[in-house]
């Protein structure tokens, strides 16, 4: 066996412009769907990230009744004991604080002018311990200590609406929990790029002190929790639910990868994408590999009824063409390897800028991922592709007429 | 004597448009164990035909072949290619070896698909070729060979197994006169020394000098079969002053072939 190996190796090597065309070829789609996949999980992973740290966290807890019904009146479906609950579940490991939230919207007016919000109130102070800052184009964040006036940060898209800028001064109009229309002034301390233009045009953040002086209630929407890892999501949500049943509300927990709707739909969007490619470069490979295989086999034709003659079994032959064909996938998946991780390397040294992606304003780096995963499965693909389109070949061979293939000129 | 080859009224046509052209036409031959045996003719007579034929690597369009009283028509094609693999060694006209093996990979292929051990098979790959004076070139490639080299590697090939036919289709055509005598009287060696059956073909009125017996063939068909003077002498003399012009690895003039396979 091992020189039946040493034979299938050697003939590899036989024709040498032809074995480096065809690794060229296989290595290519290799390293092209390494960069293209690799491209892919960064944009994936940056994605994930910015949506946890935008402000998703890596999980959020809500009353079952969030989900169950829709709110009578104001915050009636939020959690009631939420200093209690946030207390209960900081205290296992992963966790590096958790932030309350109260989801809310309503009207707001320069005094001339009115606009819908969107509007969410937090605890500054917890939000940036967990990193959760917002994009500021102008202004500052707000700020927990601040006595005076009620701080408000709004999108880019408000403050042009509205005409206003740090330091100006809107009404914010909203329902309370028991049903009432309240007001309070704000002064706009910053404003907010999202990088989406639809929340820009939407978006308001205030204290949550002053949400709940607005609302007229002690509740929160949910309580954000940040974690060290965002591999360790599923370790800390399974620590945490025993924790969650001893509390007086039913209470759920709810992972980041079941809230974040657009990180998904990106995913599936671009997995889709990536298989399409995939599967081009696996015909790719196939379809000229069959011929580079074919004119091999013709060659040999020779060669190969001498081996018949002396009595070698036609499956022999045709193992050795498969076997060759899966050296050279196997050369050309390292080839490829080699080759995408080297231009990966170089790629993500240039620091290549893209174009801003649809629905949003940030441009974006071209930065490639290595993917050991992906790494293994573009190498099996070729392998596979090399070692099927070895088939018709190898049957071919194996099936030579023996005084026919040794007259072959 | 039970004879090793027996060839009965076969004949050998191959399709040419909606015709046919008839290669081989009830040529019949009987060959013992032992022999040393030269078909002769000219370009086109069916030589390579019959040597086919008697390889099983090709089948007669009517008639019968046998090999040691075996009926190789009612063979299946694995049994077939199982009888010419313990059977019959063949040498080529161009040789045939596999470039990208050394010599002895080329000598021990045939114990490869034989499956013997990797022990086994050193001894006799070593045994070969050393019986054609190529010990020192063991691990050169073919492309590193020169043409009377090539083929004595390729004779090494066809006799490490110990087949009882070594059947050699123009085994001389693309040597020069010297190394064809080399090779003539290196296969002769090895037939009287081991009891090697030779049928071998050519055009070549030299080398007929040193057979024993010569079948002729003339359009298809034997038109004659007779032993030569050498073949019916009892004192059977060979000129073995080619060996003695061979390189220093090769057979010396005196030396005592040795060949444990």
């Amino acid at each position: 066996m091992g020189k039946f190996l040493l034979l299938a190796f050697r003939n590899v090597f036989r024709n040498r412009r032809r074995t480096i065309m065809t690794l060229i070829m296989v290595g290519g789609g290799v390293t092209g769907l390494l960069l293209v996949g690799g491209f892919f999980a960064r944009m994936f992973w940056g994605l994930r990230e910015s949506t946890i740290n935008d402000g998703l966290g890596h999980i959020q807890i809500f009353t079952a009744e969030h989900f169950n019904r829709e709110e009578k009146h104001v915050l009636d479906t939020g959690i009631d004991n939420w200093r209690q609950v946030a207390a209960s579940v900081s205290t296992g490991g992963h966790v590096r604080g958790i932030a309350p939230r109260i989801e809310f919207n309503g009207m707001l007016s320069n005094g001339v002018k009115s606009s819908v919000f969107m509007g969410s109130a937090v605890d500054p102070v917890a939000e940036q311990s967990l990193g959760f800052t917002p994009h500021l184009d102008a202004g500052r964040d707000l700020d927990s200590k601040s006595g005076g006036e009620i701080e408000a940060l709004i999108g880019a898209g408000v403050a042009r609406s509205m005409s206003v800028k740090p330091g100006d001064g809107l009404t914010l109009l909203a329902v309370t929990s028991d049903g009432a229309l309240n007001g309070i002034d704000v002064q706009v301390v910053g404003i907010v790029n999202t990088g989406f233009k639809e929340m820009d045009d939407r978006y308001l953040r205030i204290t949550l002190p002053s949400a709940q002086r607005l609302l007229q209630s002690n509740r929160v929407t949910n309580l954000v929790v940040g974690l060290d890892n965002t591999d360790n999501t599923d370790l800390v949500a399974a620590q945490m639910l025993p924790q969650l049943n001893g509390q007086p509300q039913h209470l759920v927990l709810k992972k980041w990868i079941e809230l974040a709707t657009y990180y998904k739909q990106v995913r599936s969007l671009f997995s889709t994408i990536f298989v399409f490619l995939g599967i081009i470069v696996f015909f790719m490979v196939l379809m000229s590999s069959v011929n580079t295989l074919l004119m091999a086999m013709f060659e040999r034709t020779r060669e190969i009824g001498t081996m018949l003659a002396m009595g070698t079994p036609r499956s022999w032959i045709m193992a050795l063409f498969v076997i060759e064909a899966t050296l050279l996938g196997l050369l050309g998946a390292v080839v490829g390897v080699a080759g995408g991780n080297l231009l990966g390397v170089l790629i993500n040294h240039a620091g290549i800028h893209l174009p801003a992606p649809p629905g949003t304003t940030v441009p974006m780096t071209f930065r490639v991922m290595h993917v050991p995963s992906l790494m293994i499965g573009s190498s099996i693909l070729v392998i596979v592709s090399l070692a099927l389109a070895s088939i018709l070949p190898a049957i071919r061979a194996s099936r030579l007429q023996i005084a026919e293939a040794l007259a072959h000129v | 004597m039970p004879e090793l080859v027996s060839v009965e009224a076969v004949t050998r046509n191959f399709p040419l448009d909606h015709s046919f052209v008839s290669a081989l036409s009830n040529a019949s031959l009987h060959v013992a164990p032992g022999e040393f045996l030269a078909i002769a003719g000219p370009s086109g007579s069916g030589k390579s035909t019959l040597l086919n034929l008697i390889g099983c690597i090709d089948q007669p369009t009517s008639g019968r072949i046998l090999i040691e009283g075996v009926d190789t028509s009612k063979l299946s094609p694995s049994r077939l290619t199982a009888l010419r693999r313990v059977k019959i060694g063949f040498v080529f006209q161009t040789f045939n070896l596999i470039p990208v093996f050394t010599a002895a990979e080329n000598v021990e292929f045939p114990l490869l698909v034989q499956g013997v051990s990797a022990a086994e098979r050193r001894t006799r790959v070593a045994a070969a070729l050393e019986s054609v004076g190529l010990t020192a070139r063991a691990s050169h490639r073919p492309d590193l060979l020169s043409g009377g080299e090539r083929q004595r590697v390729a004779v090494a090939r066809a006799i490490v197994h110990r087949p009882a036919l070594v059947l050699a289709d123009e085994p001389t055509a693309n040597l020069d006169t010297k190394n064809a005598t080399q090779l003539i009287d290196l296969m002769h060696d090895l037939n009287r020394r081991l009891g090697l059956t030779f049928i071998f073909s050519t055009h070549d009125a030299r080398l007929l000098e040193h057979t024993d017996r010569i079948v002729r063939l003339t359009d298809g068909q034997v038109v004659s079969d007779s032993l030569t003077s050498v073949g019916s002498s009892a004192n059977k003399s060979y000129d073995s002053s080619a060996f003695t012009q061979a390189p220093k690895e090769g057979l010396s003039h005196g030396q005592v072939l040795t060949l444990s396979l």
